[in-house]
């Protein structure tokens, strides 16, 4: 039935009980042809399934695409795919022996979702931190609209990448065969890194993980 | 009344006949050479110069602090950057602001508050690395719109939310005997990075470029959304102030928090001098005429009128200047009053000539500042309102015609030709209010409770801080009035006020005399500091509610007067307001910046007096006002409040009060004096020409109200309690429709009917045992062999 269908009109869906390598098995859709209200978000996913190496590509909006939802759209995503890492944080990633969130040795960071200061396990940390981002981009007072987001809200995307990528630096520092593995199947701190220094949401120094100097090659995220 | 008597007013207060003689020898000196004392030179505004606003913010027992965050800021940095900080290019800033952001969310709390202070220190404008003033503000501008830009506002917002709930630091207050600034310290450096981004972000400067404004509006935008859980940072603050005064948080700096609280509401709903604007566009979208003239720019073209004789007037009361005062006053009863406009008898007020306060009005003239003498036109446009139109009108048809027109302002038929040219002159001077638009728009909803629908509620900033004090606005009230209280110069301390010196006293109280005299001052700016904060504060509050619906602010000023704000403001009147206005408690040469920057000269008792020649403290003229706008607003038109004020005896207060030679100030004070003129009785107006000559003078005259000589003391009784009871019902009828629509409070009957097929169906019917049983009987009698002629539901008149 599916495949009647293709050939008049194309219905991207994941419907229930397709399998997961015909997932968004799909022709391409111009970026101009999308009307819906997540084309930007459409059209992001879309370049991921293309290459999901081609950092600046997936990074590279349309011509006249507003910059802020742009941001917000990409911060959606890595806050999506972050989750995957999340999990397999969980399997190693102890509270016994990760008490703390720790990167490097300095730093043990406070987790914004409670009220007192706390320090949470890691692993609790990590699942906190997404859960807090999920909610300040799903929250309806700050972004009502996908389409067209307030200047003051963009502003609040900078605090949101600074918290997560915390996630990126603890599990490279403490949990590095599982970063390196999970790094190069989606590239997803490069392109996360890229993205922060690209819109100057986060500075150099601050992004400890040493993953845009040592890659000069696109393809292979680790040494 | 051109008695001036300011100059007399010291010796008066010694008392005794030789004080009375030189007194009055001053007079006729004085009044030969016009005014004496200079008005004061004081300038109403949203708040004072930057520089003082920053200054205040800080208590000068703090002073040894600054220097704290300059060392934990160059430890920090330079361990890895030789630069200062003020040759660094703007990326490399940014490193290490993101690097002192990351160390404010450390778990640890030294190295939580080494940064914070370290920015700080950034945001106060690297003054290590100044050597003028000039130059501590222009880094302190730059940094603070690079913190903004960096996220640091919504970073400290947030843990400004976690200090406040911080439990441990609260336990450890309560069980001190006297909490001091120590225990305050976390809170005061969070609250300091705050108020000197919102502060320094909304000061317009000349060379702020088009990136400054556009991160400005952003920032406006930002401050009035709410922060961290749903509570936007005006709340966050509200709640802080109740719980300071619930006692729970003895340690909050209080005074950092109301001015955080008063910046914040400033800026998030707009200054005084947009609110002027935004009233303007709500007016000309409400197809009204625009306002005839604004309050502080009129005041500022006045003079302040001379002080007050009481004394005099007693001792002489034949002397000069009564004379022409009564007639002018006769004049003024009745309708023939001159509008502006209309050539009056310009002759009679020749006689007149020598009186400088009285006047009459060709037309309404903006008079040049420097001009000596008063002008001789009111400074006015009278207004009316139309129920007063209305009431002239059946006044009149009573008496001439004999019955009345229900609401026909256009029939003049049967009224001789004066009372048209009446009706004539009121009719020009019609001025509708939106709060009349308002109310009329509220009684036509209740009245119409489905046809006339629910209005779009606007969803501006103010609307948004009404629905979210709504729940609490009591309590928030209560605990403003509470801490104005006990700031109060004239309340004493009890033990069982509240304690508000937390964040100002040291740990180790002083010993040296320069240092308790230090102490001293500076516990009396905190004082005179926090009443100007609450002052400002709730007159910002009441006039954007006012704006934004009149309900809304008579919500709030319900509660006002229930929490007794009225005896409070009298009270707070109720002292030497000359020397209150001169205080000088601060002391310049270590306020802020100019305490951090050059050589510091050693305090002694001579250099705490040096560096001030004001005549007053602008604070506290600041407050004066304020407090006198929010009486104002509180019994304009509300008769048993204005009651209240003479039942308070608020006359002798509100004349001493005139003694203060500031225009804007002797306006509203008169305004007061005027409501009650009334009241008053014979022999008060008899002994006060001079002051009811000044109200003549300045105060709007309404047409038609017989305010000098009105005397309707058994003519309307007043029942405080029924009056207000009848504003509680329309507010709370204007809240419960707006604001709970979760549990609908309306007549079931005037729901629309439900024909959802799915919810009918679904409804829960309980059936009878005798029906379930009888059912196929029902069905077949009631439903097969009744032929039921549906088509007859479709016509159009069906008789039943």
């Amino acid at each position: 039935m599916a495949e009647e269908q293709k050939e008049t009109v194309i219905v991207r869906r994941v419907r229930p009980g397709t399998k997961t390598e015909d997932f968004q098995n799909w022709e391409d859709q111009p970026f101009e042809d999308m009307d819906s209200t997540l084309a930007v978000q459409q059209y992001i996913q879309q370049s991921i399934a293309n290459d999901i190496s081609n950092v600046d590509g997936i990074l590279a909006a349309p011509d006249g695409q507003d910059e802020g939802v742009w941001k917000y759209e990409h911060l959606r995503q890595f806050c999506l795919e972050l989750n995957g890492i999340a999990v397999k944080l969980q399997g190693e990633c102890n509270p016994d022996t990760c008490t703390q969130m720790t990167a490097t040795e300095q730093w043990i960071f406070l987790c914004a979702a409670h009220k007192t200061p706390k320090e949470c396990p890691a692993i609790d940390y990590t699942r906190h931190t997404l859960d807090g981002a999920a909610c300040l981009l799903n929250s309806n007072k700050y972004f009502p609209s996908r389409v067209s987001i307030k200047e003051s809200s963009v502003a609040k995307l900078g605090s949101v990448c600074r918290r997560i990528y915390r996630i990126f630096s603890h599990a490279y520092f403490h949990h590095r065969a599982l970063f390196d593995e999970h790094e190069n199947e989606t590239h997803l701190c490069k392109r996360f890194t890229t993205f922060v220094t690209k819109y100057k949401l986060m500075a150099k120094d601050n992004l400890i993980v040493p993953i845009l100097e040592e890659t000069p090659n696109p393809t292979e995220s680790e040494a | 009344m051109d008695v001036p008597m300011a100059g007399g007013l010291a010796a008066k207060r010694g008392g005794g006949l030789p004080k009375l003689r030189e007194l009055l020898r001053r007079q006729r000196r004085d009044s030969d050479s016009q005014n004496d004392s200079p008005d004061l030179d004081f300038v109403y505004g949203d708040a004072d110069r930057y520089t003082a606003e920053i200054a205040e913010f800080y208590s000068y027992t703090e002073e040894p602090e600054f220097a704290l965050g300059q060392k934990y800021f160059e430890e920090d940095f330079h361990c890895y950057v030789s630069d200062k900080w003020s040759q660094l290019d703007e990326e490399r800033k940014r490193i290490h602001i993101f690097k002192l952001l990351d160390n404010v969310e450390s778990a640890k709390r030294a190295t939580r508050m080494k940064a914070a202070r370290a920015i700080l220190y950034l945001a106060q404008g690297v003054f290590g690395e100044c050597s003028s003033e000039e130059d501590q503000f222009r880094w302190c501008r730059e940094n603070v719109f690079l913190f903004y830009q960096c996220g640091v506002f919504s970073t400290f917002v947030e843990l400004l939310c976690m200090e406040a709930e911080n439990s441990v630091a609260a336990s450890t207050a309560l069980r001190k005997p006297a909490v001091s600034i120590v225990d305050s310290t976390d809170l005061r450096v969070v609250m300091s990075v705050l108020y000197s981004m919102i502060v320094t972000i909304n000061t317009e400067d000349e060379n702020d470029t088009e990136e400054h404004r556009q991160l400005r509006e952003q920032f406006r935008a930002e401050l009035s959304q709410p922060v961290h859980t749903d509570d936007s940072l005006t709340i966050v603050l509200f709640v802080m102030v109740t719980k300071f005064c619930s006692g729970h948080a003895p340690h909050f700096p209080i005074k950092k928090i109301l001015l955080l609280l008063w910046k914040t509401v400033m800026y998030s709903l707009g200054t005084l001098t947009e609110y002027n604007n935004m009233k303007k566009i709500a007016r000309e979208k409400a197809g009204l005429q625009p306002v005839p003239e604004e309050t502080t720019e009129v005041a500022r073209n006045m003079r302040a009128s001379s002080p007050p004789t009481g004394v005099g007037d007693i001792l002489d009361p034949q002397r000069k200047g009564l004379k022409p005062n009564k007639r002018s006053l006769v004049k003024q009863n009745g309708i023939d009053e001159p509008m502006p406009g209309e050539p009056e008898n310009g002759d009679e007020e020749d006689e007149n000539g020598k009186d400088n306060d009285s006047d009459e009005d060709d037309e309404i003239m903006v008079r040049p500042p420097d001009t000596p003498r008063e002008p001789r036109v009111l400074p006015w446009t009278p207004k009316v309102r139309e129920k007063e139109l209305d009431n002239f009108l059946d006044h009149t048809r009573a008496k001439f015609v004999g019955y009345q027109v229900g609401s026909d302002r256009e029939t003049l038929a049967g009224l001789p030709q004066p009372i048209h040219e009446g009706v004539g002159v009121l009719k020009k001077h019609v001025y509708v209010s939106l709060s009349e638009l308002q109310i009329k728009r509220e009684e036509e909803i209740n009245k119409h409770p489905l046809s006339m629908a629910e209005e779009t509620i606007p969803n501006n900033p103010t609307e948004i801080l009404y629905q979210a004090m709504l729940p609490n606005l009591p309590q928030y009230m209560i605990s403003l009035l509470k801490i104005l209280l006990a700031a109060a110069p004239t309340s004493k301390a009890k033990t069982d006020s509240i304690n508000i010196l937390a964040d100002v006293l040291p740990e180790e109280m002083p010993i040296t005399v320069p240092q308790s005299m230090k102490l001293g001052i500076d516990v009396n700016r905190h004082k005179e500091i926090i009443v100007k904060a609450i002052s400002a504060l709730l007159l910002l509050l009441l006039k954007h509610f006012k704006l934004n619906h009149v309900y809304q602010f008579e919500f709030m000023s319900q509660h006002l007067v229930f929490a007794n704000c009225i005896p409070l403001v009298l009270k707070f009147f109720n002292q030497n307001i000359q020397s209150h206005i001169a205080t000088k408690n601060s002391i310049h040469l270590i306020d802020f910046p100019s305490c951090v920057i050059g050589d510091q000269p050693e305090l002694t008792a001579d250099s705490l007096e040096a560096g001030d020649n004001e005549v007053f403290c602008w604070r506290n003229v600041f407050a004066c006002i304020n407090l006198l706008r929010i009486l104002n607003k509180l019994t304009k038109w509300k008769h048993s409040r204005t009651m209240m004020l003479v039942v308070f005896k608020s006359a002798p207060i509100l004349k001493r009060a005139l003694k203060v030679k500031q225009p804007l100030m002797q306006l509203y004070v008169l305004k007061l004096l005027k409501v009650q003129t009334k009241y008053l009785g014979r022999q008060w107006r008899k002994s006060n020409m001079k002051t009811m000559s000044a109200i003549y003078s300045k105060v709007r005259h309404r047409l038609n109200d017989d305010w000098v000589f009105g005397n309707d003391m058994d003519a309307r009784p007043w029942d405080f309690q029924a009056e207000e009871c009848a504003l509680r019902a329309c507010v709370d009828r204007f809240n419960s429709r707006r604001y709970e629509q979760t549990y609908p409070n309306k007549d079931p009957e005037l729901e629309s009917v439900d024909n959802n097929l799915q919810s009918v169906l679904g409804q829960c019917i309980e059936l009878s045992e005798e029906f379930k049983r009888f059912y196929e009987v029902w069905l077949d009698r009631e439903v097969f062999s009744t032929q039921i002629d549906w088509d007859l539901l479709l016509k159009d008149n069906i008789i039943v």
